[in-house]
Parts: C-alpha cells; sequence; structure tokens
C-alpha cells in the first residue's frame, strides 16, 4: 500500500478544510497547494511494483485494491501532482470572492485525489473506482456556479454522457472477471492469448465497451459534445481537467491497457475515429467564438491525436505527447481566465486588449506557438513524431488529414490570438490587464517557460522514454521517437499557411467576422450534438412511465399500510384489555407455531 | 484460560459494585466518569480478546468464545453510547446507570452462557432492572407495567421449556442434541419466550407500546441492547433445535417473512417518529431471521452482522430522537425544516435511515447483502426475494422523514446540539461508514462466532 501513501497529504487537506470554520476561508486556499506539494515530494520514495490490499470478499471471490508504481504511473502522477500545485497557485487570484473558496478547494482536491489514485490504480476495482469519483467530481466542479443556469445544465450533461462510459466500464469488468478470473491488469494482459474459445465473442464485446468508456472519457466521437460545454465551470476546473485529470484518463488507459485493443485489433477502431474527432474537433473549433470552447475543441483534437499514435504504435510520441500538452493547454486557459476577468466577456468578439499585458501576451503567445507546433516549441517535436508515423505512401489519406489538421490547428490558435488581441476601447480593460492578480500572471509565464523547456527536454526524453516503459513488456519495441528535416520544413510550411490564412482573415485592419466557408460542414457535425438530447428525452419517456407505475404503486402501498394500520390502531385503542390481548396473541402465536412445527416436522 | 478473560470478568463484576457504592454516595460525575471508564477498559479488553481468538470456560458457566467476545463487543459499546446518551437527557442518570449496569450484566451472561439456566438467569438479570429504568420516567408506568406482565408470561414459558429440554436430554448445558418430541416441544416454548425478547411477531406485539411510551434513550437501549441479548439466546437454542430437527428452519424463515411484514407495514402508517423506529426495529428482526433461517450458509454471520449494524444505527437514530423529544417535537411533522436549523443532525439522521434501507457502503448495506446471499445460498430465495420486497417498503417510511428534515421552512432558528449528543452521533457515524467501507474484519469475525456457534 506504499502507492496510497501519496494520497495521505491531500485526504488530511480535505479533512483539515472541512474542519476550518467558513469565516476564515483565507487560509483555506493554502492548504490545497501544500498538500499536493507533500505529494509530489513523495513520489521519489515509493517503492516501484504491485501492491494490493484486500477489500471484501464474498462468497470466495475477493476483490481487492491493487496499486501498481511502475515509471509510467510515476510520470503521471508528477504531471498530476506538479500541474495541481501550480493551478492551486494561479487560483489564489482567480477565485476572489471568499464565500466560495472552501467548497471550491475542496471539490478541487477531491478532483486531485480521483485522478491521482486513477493514476496509480492496478487493476480494475481502484481503476473504477477512482474513475466514478472523477465523473461525480468533474459533476460538481462543472456545475461549481450553480445558480447559472448554463452552468447545472453543462454538468448534468456532461454526467449524463459520461455515465454511459461508467455502465460500460463496469459491464466490461463483469466479463473480464468471468473470463480472467481476475481484475489485476497484469492478469488480464498476460493471459489475452489464453482466452478459452468459447468467451472469444464476450471478450471481444468486453474490450469494445472498454473503448466506449475509454471514448466518453476522453471526449472521443460520438460522445465528444460535453467537454466545450464543460467550460462553464471555473477557469482553473477546465484548466486542470484539460491538462491533466479527467480527459487524460481515458488516454492513460488506453495505454495501460494497450494489448488488449493490439491483440483483439481493436486498435484500428481507435484510430479511425481519432482520426474522424481529431477533424471535427479542428472545424469546430475554427468557427467557435467563445473564448474557452475554441481551446476545448482544440483539446479534443489532441486526446485523438494521442489516442491515433498510440494505436497505430507510435507510443512513445503519444507519451511525449501527453506530458508535453498539460502544460501548454493549461497556459492557455489561463491566460483565458485572465482574459475573462478583465474584460468580462467570453465572447471572442469582444474580448480585447491582450497585449495590454506584456508578460501574458507573451506566454499565451508562446503557448500558442506550442500548440500550432512551431519549430523550437514542444508541439513541434510532438506533432512530428505522431505525423512521421504515417508514411505518405501506405496510408496517404491518413497522412493527409494530419496535415490538414496541422493547418487547422495553426488556423484556429492565431485566429484566437489574433481576435483577443485587439485594441481595447474601453480604458477600464486596460487597467485590469495591467492589475491582474499576480499569481495568475506569474504561473502563466511559469508555463509559457516550461512548455519551452520542455522541447528541450525532448532530446533527454528520447532517451528516457524508453526506460519509463521497460516495466510495460508489451512497450518496448514499439516505434523510437525520431524527426527528420523534410519532416520539419514539411510542418513549418503547413503552420505557416495556416498562420497566413488567419492573419488574411483576422489581422487588426480587418475586424469584421468573415464567413467561413466550410461552415456548412461543421454544422452537419453538430447533429452529434442532440446524442445529449435523444438520452435525456429517452430517460424522460422512461421516468414518465415510471412515474406512472410509481403511482399505482403508492396506491397499493397506501391500500396495505391502511389495512395494517386499523390493525394497529385496533390494537392501541383498546385501553382496557389491550394487555390481556397482548397476552391472546402470544399465546396464539405459539400454537401458530405449534401447528407449523406439526405439519413441518412431525408429519 | 489467561489472565484476560478473568480480568473482564472481574472488571464486569465492578461495574454495577462502583455504580452502586456512588449511587450510595450520590456521587453523580464520579459515577459517569467511573461507569465510562469501566466500560472502556471492557471494550478494550473484549477486543483484544477477540483478536487473540481466546476460547475457554471460566466457573464451568462463563464461556469466553469468539462468539460471546462479538456479543460482549456490541453491548459494551452500545451501552457506552447509551451511559452518554443518558447523562445528557435524564434528569435521573444515577438510578439508570446503576440498574442498567445490573441489565448489562445479565447480558453478558446470555451471551456467555453454556447452559440453559445462565440464559435463564441473565434473561431475568436483564428484564427486571430494564423494566425499573422504564418506571424511572412517570409517564411510562403503563409502559412498564404491561413489560412486567408480558415478560412474566415469557419467563414461566421459558423456564418450562428448560423443564421439556431437560425431560429430552438430561442435562442443561448448552451442546445437547436429541430426537426426542420432548426437544420438538421445548422447540415451540423457545421460540415463543425467546421470540418475544428478540421481538419476533407475533409474540412482541406489545413492544410498539413500551418503546413508544418510554423516553428515547430507553427505548434506544430496549432496541439496541435488549433486543439484542434476546438475539444472542435465541440464535444459540435455536441452532441446537435447527441441528436436531432441521425442518425447523421453516419456521424460522415463515417467522422472518411475518415479522418483516408486520413491521414495515405498519410503520407505513406511523406520524410519530420513535414509533415509527419501533415497528422498523421489528422489521429488521424479521431480516436478521432470514440469516438464521439459512444457517447452513453463512447466515449466522451475517445475522451477527446485522445486529452489530443495527445496535449503532438504532443508537443513532434514538440519540437523534431524543434530542428532538427534549424540544418537544415527536411526529414526523416537527421534522419539517431539522436541516436549516442543525446540519448534522439532518445528516446523520438520513444517514443512518438510508444505511438501514440499505444504501451501499454503510454497515447497513454490508449486513443486509450478507443476509440475502446466504438466504440465496441456502435455497431460499423467496425468503432472499421477500427480504428485498420489505427492504423496499421500507424505504417509504424512511425516505419520508429525510424529506420532512430537507423540506424548507423558513421560520427556522439554528438548533444547537450538546457535545455528548455529537460525540454519539460522530461514533455511530464512524462505525457505519468505516465498516461499511472495509467490513472484512467484522466478518471475518462475525464468521468465528457464528462458526463457533455452529460447532457446538
Amino acid at each position: 500500500m506504499i502507492a496510497l501513501v501519496l494520497l495521505l497529504p491531500l485526504f488530511i487537506a480535505l479533512i483539515t478544510m472541512a474542519l476550518i470554520n467558513d469565516k476564515r476561508a483565507g487560509i483555506i486556499r493554502y492548504i490545497p497547494f501544500f498538500a499536493s506539494m507533500a505529494s509530489l515530494l513523495l513520489i521519489p520514495f515509493i517503492s516501484s511494483g504491485e501492491s494490493s490490499l484486500s477489500w471484501f470478499s464474498i462468497a470466495g471471490h475477493t476483490f481487492s485494491i491493487t496499486t501498481i508504481d511502475s515509471p509510467l504511473n510515476a510520470l503521471l502522477l508528477l504531471i498530476v501532482f506538479s500541474m495541481a500545485s501550480i493551478i492551486f497557485v494561479y487560483s489564489f487570484g482567480f477565485m476572489d470572492a471568499l464565500s466560495e473558496q472552501k467548497r471550491f478547494y475542496m471539490e478541487m482536491t477531491a478532483f486531485e485525489i480521483a485522478m491521482a489514485g486513477f493514476a496509480m490504480s492496478g487493476n480494475f476495482i481502484m481503476l473504477f473506482i477512482s474513475w466514478e469519483f472523477l465523473s461525480l467530481t468533474s459533476y460538481l466542479l462543472i456545475g461549481f456556479w450553480h445558480s447559472r443556469e448554463s452552468a447545472s445544465r453543462a454538468a448534468r450533461k456532461t454526467v449524463t454522457i459520461i455515465m454511459i462510459g461508467d455502465i460500460a466500464l463496469i459491464s466490461a469488468m463483469v466479463i473480464f472477471y468471468t473470463i480472467f478470473g481476475s481484475l489485476n491488469f497484469i492478469t488480464i494482459l498476460t493471459s489475452i492469448s489464453s482466452v478459452p474459445a468459447l468467451y472469444h465473442g464476450s471478450f471481444l464485446i468486453g474490450v469494445f465497451l472498454l473503448i466506449v468508456a475509454i471514448f466518453t472519457k476522453s471526449a472521443q466521437f460520438p460522445f465528444q459534445e460535453w467537454l466545450p460545454d464543460a467550460m462553464e465551470g471555473p477557469t482553473p476546473v477546465s484548466a486542470f481537467l484539460h491538462s491533466t485529470t479527467m480527459v487524460k484518463a481515458g488516454v492513460f488507459a488506453t495505454l495501460a491497457l494497450l494489448p488488449l485493443f493490439m491483440d483483439t485489433g481493436y486498435s484500428n477502431i481507435l484510430l479511425y475515429f481519432g482520426i474522424f474527432t481529431a477533424a471535427i474537433a479542428t472545424l469546430n473549433a475554427s468557427r467557435e467564438l467563445h473564448v474557452k470552447r475554441v481551446i476545448a475543441y482544440s483539446t479534443i483534437q489532441e486526446l485523438s491525436l494521442m489516442i491515433v499514435a498510440i494505436s497505430s504504435g507510435a507510443i512513445l510520441a503519444g507519451i511525449y505527447f501527453f506530458i508535453i500538452q498539460s502544460f501548454y493547454k493549461a497556459l492557455l486557459f489561463f491566460s483565458s481566465g485572465v482574459m475573462m476577468k478583465a474584460t468580462d466577456d467570453e465572447d471572442l468578439n469582444k474580448i480585447t486588449g491582450l497585449r495590454e499585458n506584456k508578460l501574458l501576451y507573451f506566454s499565451t503567445l508562446f503557448g500558442a506557438l506550442s500548440l500550432a507546433g512551431f519549430f523550437p516549441f514542444a508541439g513541434f517535436f510532438s506533432s512530428i513524431s505522431i505525423t512521421s508515423t504515417f508514411s505518405l505512401s501506405e496510408n496517404f489519406i491518413i497522412y493527409l488529414i494530419l496535415s490538414l489538421i496541422s493547418i487547422g490547428t495553426s488556423f484556429y490558435i492565431f485566429r484566437w490570438l489574433l481576435l483577443a488581441s485587439k485594441d481595447p476601447t474601453d480604458s477600464k480593460v486596460k487597467v485590469k490587464y495591467k492589475t491582474a492578480p499576480r499569481s495568475m500572471i506569474f504561473t502563466t509565464a511559469l508555463l509559457a517557460v516550461l512548455s519551452l523547456a520542455s522541447s528541450a527536454i525532448f532530446f533527454i526524453m528520447r532517451r528516457i522514454l524508453p526506460s519509463i516503459t521497460l516495466s510495460r513488456s508489451y512497450l518496448v519495441g514499439t516505434l523510437p521517437l525520431g524527426i527528420s528535416t523534410g519532416e520539419g520544413v514539411l510542418e513549418t510550411a503547413l503552420i505557416l499557411i495556416g498562420l497566413g490564412i488567419s492573419l488574411q482573415l483576422y489581422s487588426k485592419t480587418k475586424r469584421s467576422q468573415p464567413m467561413v466557408i466550410y461552415d456548412w460542414i461543421v454544422h452537419s457535425t453538430l447533429l452529434f450534438n442532440k446524442l445529449y438530447e435523444y438520452i435525456a428525452a429517452f430517460v424522460y419517456y422512461l421516468a414518465e412511465g415510471i412515474a406512472i407505475f410509481d403511482l399505482y404503486l403508492s396506491d397499493l402501498f397506501d391500500y396495505l399500510g391502511h389495512l395494517s394500520y386499523s390493525l394497529a390502531e385496533r390494537l392501541r385503542y383498546l385501553a382496557v384489555g389491550d394487555t390481556n390481548l397482548y397476552v391472546l396473541i402470544f399465546s396464539i402465536g405459539i400454537l401458530f407455531t405449534t401447528g407449523c412445527i406439526y405439519i413441518i416436522v412431525i408429519k | 484460560m489467561d489472565a484476560l478473560s478473568y480480568l473482564v470478568v472481574f472488571a464486569i463484576i465492578l461495574l454495577p459494585l462502583c455504580s452502586f457504592i456512588t449511587r450510595v454516595l450520590k456521587k453523580r460525575s464520579l459515577q459517569l466518569s467511573i461507569t465510562l471508564l469501566l466500560l472502556s477498559a471492557i471494550l478494550v479488553m473484549f477486543i483484544s480478546l477477540g483478536m487473540s481468538g481466546a476460547k475457554g470456560t471460566i466457573f464451568n458457566v462463563i464461556s469466553i468464545s469468539p462468539f460471546s467476545i462479538f456479543f460482549g463487543i456490541v453491548f459494551t459499546a452500545g451501552f457506552l453510547l447509551i451511559n452518554i446518551m443518558a447523562s445528557e437527557f435524564s434528569d435521573k442518570y444515577e438510578n439508570f446507570s446503576l440498574l442498567a449496569s445490573f441489565a448489562l450484566v445479565g447480558m453478558y451472561l446470555v451471551a456467555a452462557s453454556n447452559s440453559l439456566i445462565t440464559i435463564f438467569l441473565g434473561i431475568e438479570f436483564t428484564t427486571l432492572p430494564s423494566i425499573f429504568i422504564i418506571l424511572l420516567s412517570k409517564r411510562s408506568i403503563e409502559a412498564a407495567a404491561k413489560l412486567f406482565i408480558m415478560a412474566a408470561i415469557a419467563i414461566a414459558v421459558l423456564s418450562f421449556a428448560i423443564v421439556l429440554s431437560y425431560g429430552a436430554t438430561n442435562t442443561f448445558s448448552l451442546p445437547q442434541h436429541s430426537t426426542s418430541y420432548f426437544l420438538l416441544f421445548a422447540g415451540i416454548l423457545f421460540i415463543a419466550s425467546l421470540g418475544f425478547e428478540a421481538s419476533i411477531f407475533p409474540f412482541n406485539v406489545l413492544m410498539p407500546d413500551v418503546y413508544s411510551g418510554s423516553p428515547a434513550f430507553i427505548t434506544g437501549m430496549l432496541g439496541g441492547l435488549n433486543k439484542k441479548m434476546g438475539f444472542a439466546a435465541f440464535i444459540q437454542v435455536m441452532i441446537l433445535l435447527l441441528i436436531s430437527y432441521h425442518e425447523l428452519f421453516y419456521v424460522v424463515a415463515i417467522l422472518s417473512i411475518l415479522t418483516m411484514f408486520y413491521g414495515n407495514l405498519v410503520a407505513i402508517m406511523q406520524k410519530n417518529v420513535k414509533r415509527m423506529l419501533a415497528y422498523s426495529s421489528i422489521s429488521q428482526s424479521g431480516y436478521i431471521l432470514i440469516g438464521i433461517a439459512a444457517f447452513g450458509s453463512g447466515g449466522i454471520a451475517a445475522a451477527l452482522f446485522q445486529i452489530f449494524a443495527h445496535t449503532f444505527l438504532f443508537i443513532g437514530l434514538l440519540g437523534i430522537v431524543a434530542w428532538m423529544e427534549s424540544k418537544g417535537r415527536t411526529t414526523i411533522d416537527n421534522y419539517i425544516g431539522l436541516n436549516s436549523e442543525n446540519r448534522f443532525a439532518a445528516f446523520s439522521m438520513s444517514l443512518f435511515m438510508l444505511s438501514l434501507v440499505g444504501l451501499p457502503f454503510t454497515t447497513g448495506f454490508v449486513g443486509k447483502f450478507l443476509l440475502f446471499l446466504s438466504a440465496v445460498n441456502g435455497n431460499l430465495i423467496l425468503l432472499a426475494i421477500f427480504g428485498i420486497v420489505n427492504s423496499i417498503i421500507s424505504v417509504y417510511y424512511y425516505v419520508r422523514v429525510i424529506i420532512a428534515a430537507y423540506t424548507k421552512r423558513y421560520d427556522t432558528r439554528p438548533l444547537r446540539m450538546s457535545r455528548q449528543l455529537s460525540v454519539i452521533l460522530i461514533s455511530c457515524i464512524a462505525i457505519t461508514i468505516i465498516l461499511g467501507v472495509y467490513p472484512s474484519p467484522l466478518i471475518y469475525f462475525a464468521k468465528s462466532a457464528g462458526a463457533y456457534i455452529l460447532a457446538l
């Protein structure tokens, strides 16, 4: 249980916060930060390997909580705790209303615990528990401003779609337990080849359900629409959710359980759905005007690319992308948060004046360049190493789509940047940018440095990453990380095309919002947004049906209740003779028992 | 036998003695502290005895076994909480504590008995002080009188049953097997008299009267401890009967169904919360009987688990009821707006009630799950279905109180809760949740107790 020790500081923080009085909320905000730091510092001390604690056993089946501490898990834990610390510092500035702080920090800490638990899970039970806690806490956090109708609606939408994945996951768990007699990852992964022929069909169904679960969590087609709506939560929540927690859970599950998909050939599903989702998300991001939703769509696209990379064998590229995406994604959300605070608006057309704060502007520019994949930034290396997995001659279509996505990415992120950095008309906005809380600006700048530095460690990572995958034998022997000059030049050219288009359309001189040609394509993809509405309608009618049944049931209960009530009333109001009656009933009971025994035993 | 078991017996004898001396000296706080101290010491000793797996006999009548230690822990912990509650809500704590410590000795005697005579003695030792405890409150004279009459009849029937079984087996000691019909007739009377103690329908019809007629903390003791004492006796005797006459489990199953339905259906129409809880505790007896009927397939362990779970849920609930009663609020309508007056009270009440229904990750769920599982494993599927149906029915009346508590009322003022009550509620919540999330140790303990009692 060594790994669970990491959660201890966070649990202590949670309890401490719960005990602190609302009036002294000022100190609450420092607690989760220090707890995250403590957890971060504890990571080197956890021993590697598997450890398990038996939870309960029923009818000979023992269910236990297993944690695993391979370097891959430690890597995710490292990202979670470090990003959490940064995000908590950012929140100092962002959450300035004292009244809400206690709830915010407690829910955020619970969210962090859920994700850390996920990162160290070594069997499906631990995975499922943290998976469910992620769902629950994300529901609370997305609906954090519960008095806003749109927020509670978005939270409900999220939890509805994610519940599909929860059901799929537990169904898959039941299937795997029936087949393998264990829920341990290592046991399952090592015995895939020995699945009895009898179970082969159900095994495939199990893997398919697992893919459904991953798709809901990581917002892949057709479940992608909850993620942009989740923007209703506070900005630190978005930053946390998009960079490290929740959506990354699906990708990490894919990584941890890769042989299940590889050996069944279902990795193709992952690949094609991933490409398709990436394309849709890029299109959506290009026409979106809500400042945070653009970034949200880009997250969907990146998650798809991670899944594409992992499922097509470029696992190291996938892991590298997994790491670096955290930094610039959180950065872009941070700067969106500052913009929204400064201009009190969420519409890109109305947001202005990003350039007023030079530090913020350049940090954001770094993030945008990294997202687009410009040369010295981390995005460049990851983007190329993913694209180069597909050769031009064999997978021409995929290669083409990925190239178009590169153009699109560069287009929408510079569009976002250009629209946000218009000159402000209001002088108050300038002041607000200048006086933005330091904790917000400096964390943004820190992340900008990190997203540049993470590219520098690409070359170190090339050596380190294989050792990370060593403990998982199935990851060994996958495609190495590598880039050639030709690909680099091509990538840069693609980005420049995107940049050129957005400069052409959105540069300073051209203020008006031009018609985007492919608006209708995007519109047709939005149809899948209806999925949620269909589910909601289905549940509604189901509830209607149950309500009718319930009416009859309550009538029945009332009737039965009245029946027994009249009996009880009689017993109660026989005031003079009641004790006699009790004695009578006692005697009748003896006679009744005698009768029973006579019939059952003697006869 | 190691020294610790003698020490426990010594401490138990010391308990009423100290209580008596301090009562005579009229030192209330001293009495309270000594009682709590001794009880805590006994609890710790019991737990360490349980961990060491001690087995043996003291003075030829008291058996130290997993079974008796299990019940010992339930009684001690429950009585500890009841004592704190009584010091808070009773103006005659001195008398209560003295009488209740005698009753507690009786309970220990029943749980640790290895002969029918000890069971008889223990039940007498518990019932008489309990009647006097009820009498402490002037308004409960009627309840006490009723209980006295019925207890007298029950004890008469019990003594007749013991005589009959002596005729069948020529021994008073508990491991007795015989195929004589005398034992069967004795069995009927055992079921009737011990069924009265364990509040099994139709031997218990006056129990709701007694429960609702006495102050809430005494109800907590009657339903939380006295009833469990009845079950300790019932399980020990029934297992012996069941081993001699296996078919008797049908009788237990029928009684279980009757008890569950009686308790739940009458509870639906109750307006007084305490009376509703009295009926709900009867239906809980029905659930526990499921485990006894399915004794061959882990049912005893399940029943013991449920006994443990119910004791603390019931005491916690009665703590809130006693608190509300002291404010003059007794009916469900009086509970409207409780959440806006005291959040903690509303939360803990809802937790206890939902746990009684079977909310996952609480002891109530684990207990019910084990009970139904044992019924299914013992091919008593119908019984399990009846149990589940009854669980569903019980949602109806529990949730009514929860809804009332969470209904908004605007003219509310914060209602302070005393520290003693918070301690009781927090300990009950901790037991409910910790052993609900991680029930393995308790299940293991219950299993060893069940295995011991089956092997007699």
